[in-house]
C-alpha cells in the first residue's frame, strides 16, 4: 500500500521516503528546515545576489564573456538568459548541446531567444552514432536513468567549453522554485557519473565513444573549481521566480512557445519521463516537480493531486511516440518494449562513484556551501 | 478504408504517414482483394505517362480498379500523374489512359510562359477551388506544390472543380462523379494537403 | 502565382549530415532524420539531400537511409549521390522520392538524361553542376567527385547541353562560395540563367535572407537552395536548424514582387 505525504505527494514509490509523526515527508521536513531559511529572494537576497553579478563582471572584464549559460530551450534556461542578460547586464555565451532529440519548439526557442536578446551561440552536436549506441546501451543495463547519456553530454560538454573561453562564472537555470524537491537518486542517478557510464558502455555498447564528451567528477567537482575557479551559479534562486510569470513574459517578449510539460524540448526525455519511467518503475516525476511547486506555494496539493489522477501519458498516442523513438534508435518497437521487460537494476549494480559525491555533498553542506537536498 | 493503390510509383509512404497522423485507417494496396476491402482508393503517382500506365497494368490491379471505380462507384482520388491516367490519352505517351474521366493531357504550350523558367512547372502556386468542398473543405488561400509538364484537359467545364495559373489557367483537379484527381502533391503540401485528403477520407 | 523556393539542401558524409566549405573540411553537423524532422515542422518549400560520399566511393546509394529519408520527409525530396544507372532512377523514385539528381554520369553521358526524363518524366531528373574558378584567368569551369576533377567544360556549354538532353531542371553549385556564406556568385548565375529556360536552382553562398531576396529580385522564379543559411546560427556558426516561419516568408515574397493575392 502506498504512504503519500500529507504535505506534498511525494508518496512511497520513493523507496528511501521517511515520514515523521505528522505524516509529513523527509522532503518536505528538510525543505522547511534546512532550505527555506537559506534561501533569500528579499533584501538579502537582493544584496547576495547584487555582490555576485559583480564579481562575474569583474571575472569577466576584458573577456568576450563574463559567463556560460546551457540553453536547452526549455523554460528555466530560456528565462535564465533573459535576466542573465536584462536584469543581470551580464555577457553570457549562450551554449547548447544537440544530442539529436531536439524538438522543432526548442530549436525554435532558442532561435527566438537569441535573436531577441542579440546573442552570441554556440552549439555542440554529439555524434549520433555514438549517441543512440550509449542509449542502446543504457536500455539494455536495465537501470532507471537512461536520460543519462543526454544529462552526461550537456554536463561535459559545459564544462569543456567553460575552460575553452576562459569564463569562470556557468550559470544554470537549476532552481529551488521548481527543483527544491529533487527526484530521488534511486530513480535517477547522478548523470556525471562517468565511472556508471563507462560500465554501462564497456557491458552493452557496441560503438566506441571517440567523440562523445565524457566528464569526471574529479575533473568538475574538484579540478575546475578549486584549480581553475569556475563556479556555478543558480540565479534562478536570487529573484523571484514563478513560473508562470515566466512563461508569459517569454511569449510576449520573444514568441516563445510554451511546452505541453517540463522537459518536453527533448522527445526522448518527455518519452522517458512520461512513459517509459513510471511505466516501468512507478517512478513518476510530476510528483516531484508538483511537490517542488507545492512547499514554494505555487500549487496546491488538492490541484497536484487532481493532476497526478490523469495518466502520464496519452494512451492514444504512446504508440505513435515509441515508433518515434525506436525509428530513431534504429531498433524495432518489439525490441524497445523488450527492454520493458529487463530485470530492474539499479546504479547499485554497476560500477559507480556515489561515495565520492556523498562525501562531497556531505562536505559541502557542512561548509554551508550548498543548498537543496538530492537523495 | 483508404486504399493506396501500390503499383510501384508514387510515394505511398507519405500518404500512410499523413492518414496515420490524423488516426485515419489506410491500406497499402498491393493485390486486387486489398483493393476490394477499401471503401476509397487513392492512386497516387510521380513519373512519365506510359511508364506509369505500364507499371498500373503490369501491377494486375488494373480489372479490379475498373471494376470497384466504374461499376460499384467507389471515389477514388488520383494524384499527378495517378490523375493524368485518369484521362482517355496524354501527349506525353502512346498508351492508352485509364478514359475514367472524358479528357486528354497536354503539354504547355511555351508560348505562354514568358518568365524565365519554362517547363516543368515546378514549385507551389496558388490554387482557386470551385465549389468541391468534397476536397476543399475548410482550405483558405490553398497553396499546393506541383512537379509537372503535362496538365489535363477535361473535354466539359464541370469536370474542373479547381485551377491554377501557370501562363495559362490550367485544370488543377477535376472531378466526375466518384472519380477525383488532383495534379499537384497533397501528400507533399503541409497543412493544405493534409486538408485536402482529410476531406477525401471523411466525406459520406 | 508561382513562387521562387527556399530549399535547404543536406549533404551526408559516412551517414552523417556535413556541412564542407570550399567543399572540403566536411563539420559534423548532426542525424539526417532529425533534421528531416524539424525541417517537416517548419513546413520547408522543398529539400535537397545529396550524399557526398557515393560518387567518389564509386558506391551504390544508401537505400535503406533513402528509404527512411522519404518515408520521414513531408515535403518534396530530391535525392543525389551515387547515381549512374536507369535502374537505380527507378529504384529511388519507387521508394518515395519525388526527383533524382545525377552530376558526374549526366556530365559524362547525356544519354542518360533523356533515358531517365523519357522512364520517370523530366520533372524528376535533376542536374547538379559544381562549378570552380580555374586557371590564370580565373574562369568558369564544370568540376566533379566533389571538386576534385576538372572536366574542361564550360558550365554555360553544358547547361544547354542538358536541356536538350531533356533535364527538368539544373541546380548549379559554386564551390568557390560553397560554406562561405557571403552571397550567391550572380555572376555565374547570370552565365546559366541567359542560356537555359527550365528550371534553375543556385547553392553556394548563401548567409542571410537579403542574399535569398536579392537573388530573387534579380531571377524571379528560382530556387534558392542554401546549406550553411539554412543549418547554422550567428557569427561562430552554431549548428541550429532555422527556416523562415509563416510570417517571414509571407513578408519574403511581399519584398520581392510574389505577395499572396489575398
Amino acid at each position: 500500500m502506498t504512504m503519500i505525504c500529507v504535505n506534498c505527494v511525494m508518496d512511497t514509490t520513493d523507496s528511501a521516503i521517511v515520514f515523521d509523526d505528522y505524516g509529513v515527508c523527509d522532503h518536505c521536513n528538510t525543505f522547511y528546515s534546512k532550505i527555506k531559511p537559506k534561501w533569500d529572494t528579499d533584501e538579502k537576497g537582493i544584496h547576495e545576489s547584487e555582490k555576485m553579478i559583480e564579481n562575474i563582471r569583474k571575472a569577466g572584464r576584458n573577456k568576450d564573456y563574463d559567463c556560460i549559460i546551457g540553453m536547452s530551450g526549455g523554460i528555466d534556461s530560456s528565462y535564465l538568459t533573459y535576466i542573465a542578460k536584462e536584469k543581470m547586464g551580464l555577457r553570457p555565451l549562450v551554449f547548447h548541446v544537440d544530442a539529436g532529440w531536439n524538438s522543432q519548439i526548442a530549436v525554435n526557442n532558442i532561435e527566438r531567444l537569441i535573436d531577441g536578446l542579440g546573442l552570441d551561440l554556440f552549439t555542440e552536436v554529439i555524434n549520433w552514432q555514438e549517441m543512440r549506441d550509449l542509449q542502446i546501451a543504457f536500455f539494455k543495463s536495465g537501470v532507471p536513468h537512461i536520460d543519462t547519456p543526454q544529462d552526461h553530454a550537456f554536463f561535459a560538454t559545459m564544462y569543456k567549453f567553460a575552460t575553452q573561453h576562459n569564463v569562470k562564472y556557468i550559470l544554470t537555470g537549476a532552481n529551488l522554485s521548481t527543483e527544491c524537491i529533487r527526484n530521488p537518486i534511486e530513480w535517477m542517478y547522478y548523470q556525471s557519473d562517468s565511472r556508471q557510464l563507462r560500465d554501462i558502455h564497456s557491458r552493452y555498447g557496441t560503438v566506441p565513444l571517440k567523440t562523445y564528451p565524457v566528464t569526471s567528477i574529479l575533473w568538475h567537482k574538484v579540478w575546475l573549481p578549486y584549480v581553475k575557479g569556475i563556479r556555478v551559479v543558480r540565479p534562478l534562486n536570487m529573484f523571484p521566480y514563478i513560473k508562470e510569470d515566466a512563461k508569459q513574459l517569454l511569449i510576449d517578449r520573444f514568441g516563445w512557445q510554451p511546452y505541453p510539460q517540463k522537459h518536453f524540448e527533448s522527445r526522448f526525455t518527455r518519452f522517458y519521463e512520461s512513459y517509459w519511467l513510471p511505466k516501468r518503475f512507478g517512478y513518476d516525476v510530476r510528483r516531484v516537480q508538483y511537490s517542488s511547486l507545492i512547499v514554494t506555494g505555487q500549487m496546491t496539493r488538492d490541484e497536484a493531486l487532481e493532476l497526478l489522477k490523469k495518466p502520464s501519458y496519452d494512451d492514444s498516442t504512446i504508440g505513435q511516440e515509441l515508433e518515434f523513438v525506436a525509428n530513431k534508435l534504429g531498433i524495432t518497437v518489439d525490441e524497445l518494449n523488450s527492454y520493458m521487460e529487463l530485470p530492474k537494476k539499479t546504479y547499485r549494480d554497476y560500477k559507480n562513484q556515489q561515495q565520492i559525491y556523498e562525501y562531497g555533498a556531505r562536505v559541502m553542506r557542512l561548509l554551508g556551501l550548498e543548498i537543496g537536498g538530492k537523495r | 478504408m483508404i486504399a493506396l493503390v501500390d503499383y510501384g510509383l508514387g510515394n505511398i509512404q507519405a500518404f500512410a504517414n499523413i492518414y496515420k497522423r490524423l488516426g485515419i485507417k489506410v491500406l497499402v494496396a498491393k493485390t486486387p482483394s486489398d483493393v476490394r476491402r477499401a471503401s476509397k482508393i487513392i492512386l497516387p503517382g510521380v513519373g512519365a505517362f506510359d511508364w506509369a500506365m505500364t507499371r498500373l497494368q503490369d501491377s494486375g490491379l488494373r480489372e479490379t480498379l475498373d471494376e470497384e471505380v466504374l461499376v460499384k462507384k467507389k471515389p477514388i482520388l488520383g494524384v499527378c500523374v495517378g490523375m493524368q491516367m485518369l484521362a482517355h490519352s496524354s501527349e506525353e505517351g502512346i498508351l492508352p489512359g485509364l478514359g475514367w474521366i472524358d479528357a486528354t493531357v497536354v503539354k504547355f504550350d511555351s508560348q505562354y510562359l514568358n518568365g524565365q523558367t519554362h517547363l516543368p512547372h515546378m514549385g507551389w502556386n496558388d490554387v482557386e477551388p470551385r465549389g468541391c468542398e468534397t476536397l476543399f473543405k475548410g482550405l483558405y488561400d490553398p497553396r499546393y506544390y506541383f512537379l509537372h509538364s503535362f496538365f489535363i484537359k477535361p473535354h466539359q467545364e464541370q469536370y474542373t472543380v479547381a485551377t491554377a495559373q501557370y501562363g495559362v489557367k490550367f485544370t488543377a483537379a477535376v472531378r466526375s462523379g466518384n472519380v477525383y484527381g488532383t495534379q499537384f502533391h497533397p501528400e507533399k503540401s503541409h497543412e493544405w494537403g493534409i486538408g485536402l485528403l482529410k476531406n477525401f477520407a471523411e466525406f459520406a | 502565382m508561382l513562387r521562387p523556393r527556399l530549399i535547404p539542401c543536406l549533404l551526408i558524409h559516412n551517414g552523417g549530415l556535413v556541412k564542407t566549405v570550399r567543399f572540403s573540411d566536411p563539420k559534423y553537423v548532426g542525424d539526417p532524420i532529425n533534421a528531416v524532422r524539424i525541417y517537416n515542422e517548419k513546413e520547408v518549400d522543398e529539400l535537397i539531400v545529396l550524399d557526398i560520399d557515393a560518387t567518389v566511393k564509386g558506391a551504390e546509394p544508401d537505400y535503406r537511409m533513402i528509404s527512411h529519408l522519404a518515408a520521414e520527409c513531408r515535403m518534396p525530396l530530391c535525392y543525389g549521390g551515387g547515381v549512374r544507372t536507369i535502374e537505380q532512377f527507378d529504384r529511388i523514385i519507387s521508394l518515395g522520392v519525388e526527383k533524382v539528381a545525377i552530376s558526374a554520369a549526366a556530365i559524362e553521358n547525356h544519354q542518360l538524361i533523356t533515358d531517365a526524363a523519357t522512364r520517370v518524366g523530366s520533372q524528376s531528373v535533376v542536374v547538379v553542376i559544381d562549378v570552380k574558378k580555374t586557371g590564370l584567368l580565373r574562369q568558369f569551369e564544370v568540376v566533379t567527385h566533389n571538386g576534385t576533377r576538372r572536366t574542361g567544360i564550360r558550365p554555360e556549354d553544358l547547361a544547354i547541353q542538358l536541356a536538350d538532353a531533356g533535364a527538368g531542371e539544373i541546380v548549379v553549385n559554386s564551390v568557390d562560395r560553397d560554406g562561405q556564406m557571403k552571397g550567391y556568385d550572380l555572376q555565374l548565375i547570370d552565365l546559366i540563367r541567359n542560356v537555359v529556360t527550365l528550371p534553375l536552382s543556385v547553392l553556394g553562398g548563401a548567409g542571410s535572407l537579403e542574399d535569398l531576396e536579392t537573388l530573387v529580385k534579380r531571377y524571379g522564379i528560382i530556387g534558392a537552395a542554401a546549406g550553411s543559411f539554412f543549418v547554422f546560427k550567428g557569427k561562430y556558426r552554431a549548428v541550429l536548424i532555422n527556416y523562415p516561419n509563416r510570417h517571414e516568408k509571407d513578408a519574403f515574397y511581399k519584398r520581392t514582387g510574389f505577395q499572396l493575392h489575398r
